[in-house]
């Protein structure tokens, strides 16, 4: 099996952040991670990263802050093509709602509001239907002591089950705005089970759904259109040996 | 008064963890810290289950005994440490692997790992 790729899509560097973009990163590689979305405020300005490595990507992400539900809209309209991950800075019930409304959307950061856990059937089927995230932002967990956190874990746990039940992709992040904010993957997998996510639900939400994120917004090279897609050999290389008696047998029937 | 039998005995796993910190942090800093976030994430019941300890630490490295079942929790309520020390020094505790032996965890994790340097 090959091994897992994590991802940590909401970190803030400066001057959202404590740290520039290529500290956060260095520690990031250091955990294990196989790249980090530096995803800023949108009422701060953003500053792009400059960290160069082999196996390790920065994507440009953006959080979005809004208090009305249009501009948001619009908001979301001028940053999604420059933007390889989108979140929304959730936690209004109107905000919350036109995020998961929203195909464009990635993420809804941190739904809960200060009533309740921020997520329902009705914005649930919609997160499904649209593809948007909900996030688990860990950072309430570890960071947080006393009745903050024994509401942030009520309300996770709440939006585990309703996510479950709707089949929203739930994504696991850091929320960083430090590098010492950022924590290592097993750590991350672990705290998720504070709050009943299985360790197949959790291990997905950051490395499958995070890496689906990416993938559908940042093309690969060999990418022409929707379904067209140049492979590279070695990726061809590999699926052949996963399976080799259907590759045969196919060239077989071909000729 | 006697040992108990190897069968009768608590089954341990040790975390091998490395510690990133602004500055240096004593054995003791740490150690006050670690209790302090365990008993406030598991409780008392549930610290006393996972029966936590600090065995060595020098050089930002060391080993944690936890019972054997309970290395999830360990890995989470040691996850929980932010800052270290007075004078809000942050802090984060990164485990480097877990054994079944102070020996096995030394040798695999620790001899010859680098910590991070910020």
């Amino acid at each position: 099996m090959a091994r897992l790729q994590f991802y940590d899509l909401n970190v803030h560097s400066i001057p959202d952040g404590k740290n520039p973009s290529p500290e956060m990163a260095a520690l990031a590689k250091h955990f294990g991670y196989a790249g980090i979305a530096i995803t800023n405020h949108s009422n701060t300005e953003y500053k792009p990263s400059g960290f160069e490595s082999n196996d390790f990507e920065v994507f440009k992400g953006i959080e979005i802050v809004s208090t009305n539900a249009s501009k948001l809209h619009g908001l979301i309209g001028k940053y999604r093509n420059s933007m390889d991950v989108l979140v929304v800075h959730g936690g209004n019930e109107d905000i919350n709602r036109a995020a998961v409304e929203n195909r464009n959307v990635d993420i809804l950061a941190h739904p809960q509001t200060p009533k309740d856990s921020g997520l329902n059937h009705v914005l649930a089927k919609s997160a499904s239907e649209n593809d948007v995230a909900i996030e688990f932002n860990l950072d309430a967990i570890f960071k947080g002591r006393g009745g903050r956190r024994v509401h942030a874990l009520s309300h996770f746990r709440k939006n585990v089950e309703i996510a479950r039940k709707f089949d929203v992709p739930m994504i696991i992040t850091s929320n960083a705005a430090s590098r010492f904010d950022l924590r290592a993957p097993r750590e991350m997998l672990a705290l998720a089970g504070l709050f009943g996510m299985d360790k197949d639900e959790a291990v997905s939400a950051l490395s499958t759904v995070p890496a689906g994120i990416i993938a559908r917004n940042k093309p690969s090279s060999g990418f022409i259109r929707q379904g067209v897609e140049v492979i590279d050999i070695d990726d061809m290389d590999c699926d052949m040996n996963s399976e080799p008696d259907n590759e045969t047998k196919e060239t077989g029937g071909s000729n | 008064m006697k040992i108990l039998p190897p069968t009768l005995r608590d089954k341990k796993r040790y975390l091998a963890f490395e510690l990133i910190c602004e500055h240096d942090v004593t054995r003791e800093e740490l150690i006050r810290e670690m209790f302090s976030c365990v008993g406030s994430l598991i409780g008392d019941i549930g610290s006393s289950e996972c029966g936590i300890r600090i065995l060595t630490f020098e050089d930002s490295k060391g080993i944690i005994r936890c019972a054997h079942t309970k290395t999830e929790q360990t890995r989470a309520a040691v996850a929980t440490i932010t800052h270290i020390g007075g004078g809000g020094k942050r802090a984060v505790v990164h485990i480097l692997g877990i054994s079944g032996t102070v020996a096995g965890a030394t040798e695999k994790y620790l001899e010859g790992t680098e910590v991070f340097t910020l």
